[in-house]
């Protein structure tokens, strides 16, 4: 298994305890949740304990009143009610209130109760229909029912109003006890609701920390794909760590390839280096010798050339992974190379033309990976341009465009050297693919140019330049300011 | 010690607009030195009573001697006139204490708001029925009673219930003129209290009853003592609605009264006392009506056959031999409002007036 070293340890236990845990933000968004409805509920509660109230009492006082309203009666021609006990009677099962009632009637006006008591219900009253409402009276604040009625004696004309009154201390008390036992389940069930989160979000978070336990579990090398039943929303994760775990895997066998074949191609300029400097030991004219040992110098060179190239394949391998893609001008990038390499092209014979329909193309890339891949470019035009510039007895061109199109960007580089066999124009950017052996070269450089621009989203291809040569184009997708993120 | 506590009777000059009896002081001897009167104002105590000062001296000593610094002014009042004057002076009372047998109209004080809220530990042990919102307490309970003379009374059975006595009164017709006694519910409170509580509790022999007094030339009293007065000097055969504790106590020392506690039915009255809302001094008053309701206070209203105390009401039966006819306490609730309903009363008192063929008051 494999040991975390003791700093590492500190630095991840320091990283953790900064870290924002999901599991606590889980349980404060559920527990808000919880306050917020605990909140809105009481408040209902309150209302309803109210109304409740009042609905109940609303009926004692009714009936009272109803028993007063079946006592009216005509003395003589003029109305009296004779209250029986048990009106009041129902009343006092809100032992605490005191009472407060009048009658009057449309004729006689006060007939009896209390002579301050003038009330009005405040909606539209209806003759019939009993009226409950809140009024202050006597220093309180007292719940009224009122009731206006016509006279149904044969020799009394008019209406007769009934006005009963009581305190609301039972209504307070009675809904101050059901809000104290509604508030007390609510409480409950809220913290309740909070434990059950507290217990879900470790049931919730526990197929994260399964798959956290069998990575820390695993061999070093092991990238073989997570078997793990795992539920839906975690299955995802599963799955995007597997192809992870798969690209690595694939990258590390190609870096693996390429150590050897590297290791393949230093051996073999190696070995030759070993056999001129064999021959050279054993000449014995001094013009041999030379000759012998001017050879190893340019076998030297070539091998460190392809050392050269090496290096800034992993370099520029390295650039195209860690390094983001910029907006940048290619026009100008491309001016700049050919420029520092039309002295070094020059020297074999080699003329570096350049021409670009625009000024400034913006696309979208790595500055220095795409130098190098210029240079790439450029140096294999240049070298095979000059083994037939040496052949032919004349100055050859190289020539390189930028073309504009509608969205996108063409490179070419244009050279008149022997041109590609159709057969190897598919294989020249495979990696130690070399077309003609008899021209110097790594077999790296296209290669590094296919990683380039495979990352730059920009397609290369070869063909032929007219009536020799071979023309290679890049085609890289133009960079639209609008559609950028900024 | 009892006589270190002098009874000073006082004539004071009342202030207010309304000539009232003129009240009967008790003070500690100490407030009486002078030099200790330097030393500490005497706290004055009005109480307008209901209660006879007979039944209610020994208990107001008591207090004083308990309470050296508080001076009890007594104020003696019908009930009836102590209602009226109560509400007449409802925004600026004289009175710290009011103490009435007239339930209904010291509930319908509370009721209109007039009392002021206590609470002690006294009160809290008071039962439900012997209070009402904290503002008004009973401290005695005692039975309604009829009263007999019985070296004249005719006949050799004395009355055991209503029934009994309607049937005496038919059958010696002419003995019972005029000499007949009961409250006139007009002047009377708590005449009227028991009045209209005997209609509520059997209407048909109310209305036989108070015909049958009608016919016999029936004498009204505004007080309990005057009848019993008349019951023991033959001018009355028989007094009907009495307040128990004092004919008990009459009866006790006097060979010729019997008291009867009707057996059809038996009202049980309390007595209560009440705070006015803006009393002078109503710590005082708060603790005389704990004092009432103390072990003290009730053992004393016992022991000198003053009152019956609330804390044991069955007590108050227990003077009876027989113990099984139905009793009806009067509780302090709603209920007494309907009986001092307006129209209802003066429905009543004009039903009572015909029956006894009486004349209007004026």
């Amino acid at each position: 298994m494999w040991q975390r070293s003791a700093d590492l340890a500190e630095t991840e236990a320091l990283e953790l305890k900064k870290a924002p845990s999901l599991r606590k933000r889980f349980i404060f968004a559920g527990t808000g949740v919880i306050a917020v409805i605990a909140l809105i509920a009481i408040n209902l509660v309150f209302n309803y304990s109210q109304r409740l109230a009042d609905l109940s009492y609303d009926r004692l006082l009714l009936s009272a009143l109803l028993q007063m309203d079946e006592n009216i009666l005509a003395e003589n021609d003029t109305l009296s009610i004779d209250i029986p006990w048990s009106a009041f009677s129902t009343l006092a099962q809100a032992n605490e209130d005191r009472i407060f009632y009048r009658v009057e009637s449309s004729v006689e006006g006060y007939i009896t109760g209390n002579k301050t008591l003038m009330s009005k219900p405040p909606s539209q009253s209806e003759l019939g229909k009993p009226q409950f409402y809140n009024q202050t009276f006597s220093g309180e604040v007292i719940r009224l029912v009122w009731l206006e009625r016509a006279v149904t004696e044969a020799n009394i004309q008019g209406s007769v109003t009934i006005l009963l009154g009581q305190t609301r201390l039972s209504r307070e008390t009675m809904a101050a006890s059901i809000t104290t036992r509604a508030i007390q389940v609510i409480l409950l069930i809220a913290i309740v609701a909070i434990i059950l989160i507290m217990l879900g979000s470790h049931l919730v978070l526990n197929p994260l920390h399964r798959i956290e336990e069998l990575l820390e579990e695993r061999q070093p090398g092991d990238l073989t794909p997570i078997k793990l039943d795992t539920p839906k929303e975690t299955f995802q994760l599963k799955v995007a760590l597997n192809h992870f775990m798969a690209r690595l895997h694939k990258n590390l066998e190609e870096l693996e390839n390429y150590t050897a074949e590297s290791a393949h191609q230093l051996r073999t300029p190696l070995a030759s280096l070993k056999a001129l400097a064999e021959n050279a030991r054993d000449q014995t004219t001094p013009e041999r010798q030379q000759e012998a040992l001017e050879q190893i110098v340019q076998q030297s060179e070539n091998l460190s050339d392809t050392v050269t190239m090496l290096l800034n394949q992993a370099v520029v391998s390295h650039r195209l992974q860690t390094q983001r893609l910029i907006p940048l001008d290619l026009v100008s990038l491309i001016k700049k190379s050919c420029m520092e390499q039309a002295v070094t092209a020059l020297r074999q014979g080699i003329h570096l033309s350049f021409e670009s329909d625009a000024k400034v193309l913006l696309i979208k890339g790595e500055a220095f990976s795409l130098q190098q891949m210029m240079n790439n470019l450029v140096d294999n035009a240049v070298r095979y341009s000059a083994s037939k510039a040496l052949k032919d007895q004349q100055t050859k061109a190289v020539d390189i465009r930028i073309k504009q199109g509608v969205d996108r960007v063409v490179l070419s580089v244009i050279d008149y050297g022997d041109g590609i066999a159709d057969d190897e124009k598919s294989r020249v950017f495979e990696r130690f693919y070399r077309a003609n052996y008899e021209i110097s070269g790594s077999g790296v450089g296209l290669a590094m140019v296919k990683e380039i621009t495979d990352r730059h989203n920009a397609n290369v291809q070869v063909s032929d330049t007219k009536p020799t040569g071979a023309t290679i184009q890049v085609d890289f997708p133009l960079f639209i300011e609008k559609e950028s993120e900024l | 010690m009892m006589l270190a506590i002098k009874l000073v009777i006082s004539l004071l000059t009342i202030s207010s607009g309304i000539l009232f009896a003129n009240p009967v002081v008790f003070k500690h001897e100490s407030q009486r030195d002078q030099k200790a009167s330097f030393i500490q104002e005497p706290r004055i105590l009005n109480v307008y009573s209901a209660v006879d000062l007979d039944a209610f001296e020994p208990l107001l000593r008591a207090f004083v001697e308990k309470s050296p610094n508080t001076t009890i002014a007594y104020y003696d009042v019908n009930t009836l006139e102590l209602y009226h004057k109560v509400v007449a002076e409802k925004d600026r009372p004289k009175a710290s204490l009011i103490i009435s047998s007239a339930m209904d109209l010291q509930l319908k004080l509370v009721n209109d708001g007039l009392a002021k809220t206590y609470q002690s530990s006294m009160t809290q042990n008071l039962p439900d029925m012997a209070k009402w919102r904290n503002q008004i307490f009973a401290f005695s309970l005692e039975p309604v009673v009829m009263l007999v003379n019985q070296n004249h009374f005719p006949g050799k059975t004395l009355p055991k219930n209503r029934l009994d006595l309607l049937k005496s009164m038919r059958q010696h017709s002419d003995a019972f003129q005029g000499k007949i006694g009961t409250y006139d519910i007009r002047t009377s409170g708590v005449g009227y209290l028991l009045a209209s509580q005997d209609a509520r509790q059997a209407d048909a022999t109310w209305g036989r009853l108070i015909e049958a007094f009608g016919s016999h030339q029936v004498q009204t009293y505004c007080c309990t003592s005057a009848m019993i007065d008349d019951v023991a000097n033959g001018d009355l055969l028989l007094g009907y609605n009495l307040l128990g504790s004092y004919a008990n106590k009459r009866a006790l020392g006097d060979p010729r009264l019997t008291m009867i506690m009707p057996s059809d039915y038996t009202l049980l009255l309390m007595r209560s006392a009440l705070i006015p809302k803006f009393a002078p001094n109503s710590e005082d008053a708060g603790l005389f009506i704990d004092f009432l309701l103390s072990p003290t206070g009730q053992k004393l209203m016992l022991s000198e056959n003053l009152l019956f105390p609330i804390d044991s009401a069955s007590q108050a039966i227990n003077i009876s031999p027989k113990r099984s006819h139905p009793t009806r306490i009067i509780e302090l609730d709603q209920q007494l409002l309907v009986g001092r309903d307006h129209a209802k009363q003066s429905r009543f008192i004009r039903s009572w007036e015909s029956a006894l063929e009486l004349t209007e008051l004026e």
